[in-house]
């Protein structure tokens, strides 16, 4: 009875151990991956960090001015202020505005 | 069972001799082999046993210990960088730190020191070989190069030299090179700030607990590039040795712009000496001149001595204090008001008012302006005016100017705090910060009144800023000319400008040192085509601040509504 209980016991230990070392391998081959991954992560962060200081030193206005000079013109092109929209919204506002106001010309000349 | 056993043995003995004879030798030769069977599988047991507590124990040990053990020597060193970005008012970057090189030299590892030297020669003839020849000799470690970058990188590469060792460090890079060198500052090759903010903020920009969080500035990268162009071009123009702008939001102290020149690339590690490249908004310290007239007049109005209307009767030509002679550069009528001597930036006419006002309220005025104080900013250039003696005749030069200095940024900040309808600000390079002063240097109804005033400074016909009215600015302001404290041969014309005045906004200050009359130059005043016939501030500085307000304008407006509708739509429309 007590030999029974042993091998039942030592079967039953290296059922785990053997399941335990699957594990640990299985894990181990997790963390390869996490380990790559990392590694990915770390290369893009350090192309995405050096990818906007080049970002922002191209668009600086003396890099932007050195560009609008090359492309043949001397200065930047004046806008009108009112043709600034500080938004989609503001554009289609004033947009809206100025057909009501011709609309209202409109209906003035109709009735000269 | 073996119990059974043994009673049936018992009971098939036929004689105790007999039994003892023979079953004795089996007895024995049985038990023999069974002891030795038994010693085997127990053997075989405590192996097997041995083996399984060696393996419980290393499981043990494994899952105790931290999971990433077994990867840690191959894994990679994570991206932190270990100073945190500067960005201007609007997130433009302004310096971040990349990862970089230094080029090492391990002379145990270099066999041919000889064939090594003729190749560095060959690819690097700014080397001088003969110091790494005598540190080769030492056969101590040295760095080749500091900061190198990727081409220079791959140029040592090529050498084939195992001796040549890459050290990673963290670069600190400026995406405007020269542009912010006065304010950001540098950083050494450890990372640890050298000046400027850069120096003021160490501790700050290394705080690991808000590494991903920029620190923010006030600047303006766009509106800091125009100042700077058109400053650049006014010294060339003018044939200045220097100069210096700069732009405050009144009402908060926010410094958009800061302009001090001759500036130097902050990329490149440089000892600078040379007392040109002080920041001369800051660390410079300057008799101002008629700048300071504004302040006689505002207090005058303040104290209820005068209003802007009151008539000043037979100011003379000149004054006689003590062995000095005070007198007015141009002639002007006996009787002017008292806003007509800002106009006409008349001394004699100051002398007489701070006269009115007495010592004892000027030195008070002073005071509490800060005047003679280091300008309280965030940086580390900040320079210390001169102390000033109350004798004899310093309340009379002084009314005017003269015999006191300041630094530019300090002047400016009490322009802004006279014209914000009186409250004191704090300039400052930090966006968002918590503390601003809430005292007053004078009312609400004598900032009004010298906004007023310092609109007829521009607008008027005997106005001396005429080249600042810009159509849609409403630009005031008011000019200083000169010369430099304890040398009479340098000049410093300024002008420090206000807009809009209808409700102050901004305060533009400009700087030119030792600028000279351009003969070439033809300007356009007041509808007539013209040289310049004097050296003064109002035909260098304002000219230059009007370039300024121009280029300046539009973006200013863009950023505030209120602005658009009122002073720039009615322009361009």
């Amino acid at each position: 009875m007590f030999q029974f209980k042993i091998i039942i016991s030592t079967i039953i230990f290296l059922i785990l151990l053997i399941i335990t070392s699957m594990i640990k391998n299985q894990t181990r081959m997790i963390e390869k991956k996490i380990h790559k991954l990392n590694k990915k992560i770390s290369l893009k962060e350090k192309d995405i960090n050096e990818s906007q200081l080049d970002f922002h030193f191209l668009t600086s206005p003396e890099q932007i001015e050195k560009k609008v000079k090359t492309l043949g013109q001397n200065n930047y092109l004046p806008i009108k202020n009112s043709k600034i929209f500080l938004s989609f919204s503001n554009f289609s506002d004033i947009k809206k505005n100025i057909s009501a106001f011709k609309k209202i010309d409109e209906k003035k000349i109709k009735k000269n | 069972m073996k119990k059974k056993s043994k009673k049936i043995k018992n009971l098939n003995q036929t004689s105790f001799y007999f039994e003892d004879y023979l079953e004795t030798n089996k007895k024995n030769k049985f038990s023999k082999k069974k002891n030795n069977f038994q010693d085997r599988i127990y053997l075989l047991f405590f192996f097997f046993l041995s083996l399984v507590l060696i393996f419980s124990i290393k499981i043990t040990h494994l899952s105790l210990s931290k999971t990433i053990s077994f990867n840690q020597e191959i894994a990679p060193s994570k991206f932190t960088l270990i100073r945190r970005d500067i960005v201007d008012r609007n997130g433009v970057l302004i310096s971040r730190n990349v990862h970089s090189h230094h080029a090492a030299v391990n002379p145990k590892l270099i066999k041919d020191k000889k064939n090594f030297l003729i190749k560095l020669r060959l690819n690097f003839p700014e080397l001088s070989t003969h110091e790494i020849k005598k540190k080769l000799n030492k056969k101590k470690y040295f760095y080749l190069k500091k900061r190198i970058d990727q081409s220079e990188k791959e140029k040592f590469w090529s050498l084939g030299e195992k001796g040549i060792i890459f050290e990673p460090f963290q670069a600190r890079m400026y995406t405007h090179g020269n542009l912010f060198s006065h304010i950001i500052g540098q950083v050494d090759y450890d990372n640890y700030g050298i000046s400027g903010v850069e120096k003021y903020f160490d501790k700050e920009l290394k705080d690991k607990k808000i590494l991903k969080k920029p620190l923010k500035l006030t600047l303006d990268s766009n509106i800091q590039y125009i100042v700077s162009k058109e400053l650049n071009e006014a010294i060339k123009t003018f044939d200045a040795t220097g100069g210096g702008a700069l732009l405050m939001d009144v009402n908060s102290g926010d410094i958009l712009s800061l302009v001090s020149l001759p500036n130097f690339n902050i990329n490149k590690r440089l000892a600078i000496r040379d007392k040109k490249f002080t920041n001369k908004l800051t660390k410079g310290v300057y008799e101002l001149g008629s700048i300071f007239k504004t302040f006689t007049i505002a207090l005058a109005i303040e104290n209820n001595l005068v209003e802007s209307q009151t008539i000043i009767k037979n100011i003379p030509r000149s004054l006689k204090c003590s062995i000095h002679k005070i007198s007015d550069m141009k002639e002007h009528p006996s009787n002017l008001s008292v806003e007509e001597i800002l106009i006409r930036s008349s001394n004699v006419g100051s002398v007489i008012l701070a006269k009115k006002i007495g010592e004892l309220k000027f030195k008070e005025f002073i005071e509490n302006a800060k005047l003679l104080k280091s300008p309280e900013l965030e940086i580390e250039e900040v320079g210390v005016p001169h102390k000033i003696k109350w004798n004899k005749c310093k309340l009379e030069t002084v009314s005017f100017g003269h015999g006191i200095t300041t630094t530019p940024v300090q002047a400016a900040s009490v322009y802004s705090a006279i014209v914000n309808g009186g409250n004191l600000i704090k300039p400052s390079l930090i966006k968002d910060r918590k503390s601003i002063e809430s005292k007053k240097l004078v009312s609400t109804e004598t900032s009004k009144k010298i906004n007023s005033i310092l609109r007829k400074v521009v607008s008027s016909e005997n106005g001396t800023a005429h080249f600042a009215d810009r159509h849609g600015y409403h630009v005031g302001g008011k000019t200083g000319t000169a010369e430099g404290y304890g040398n009479e041969k340098d000049k410093i014309n300024t002008f420090i400008s206000v807009f809009p005045t209808i409700k102050p906004k901004y305060t533009l200050l400009v700087m030119l040192e030792n600028p000279q009359i351009n003969k070439e130059l033809i300007y356009e005043y007041r509808g007539v085509k013209t040289k310049a016939p004097y050296n003064t501030s109002g035909w260098n500085s304002v000219y230059v601040a009007g370039k300024i307000i121009d280029r300046i304008g539009p973006i200013l407006a863009i950023n505030n509504n209120e602005f658009t509708d009122q002073y720039v739509v009615e322009k361009f429309n």
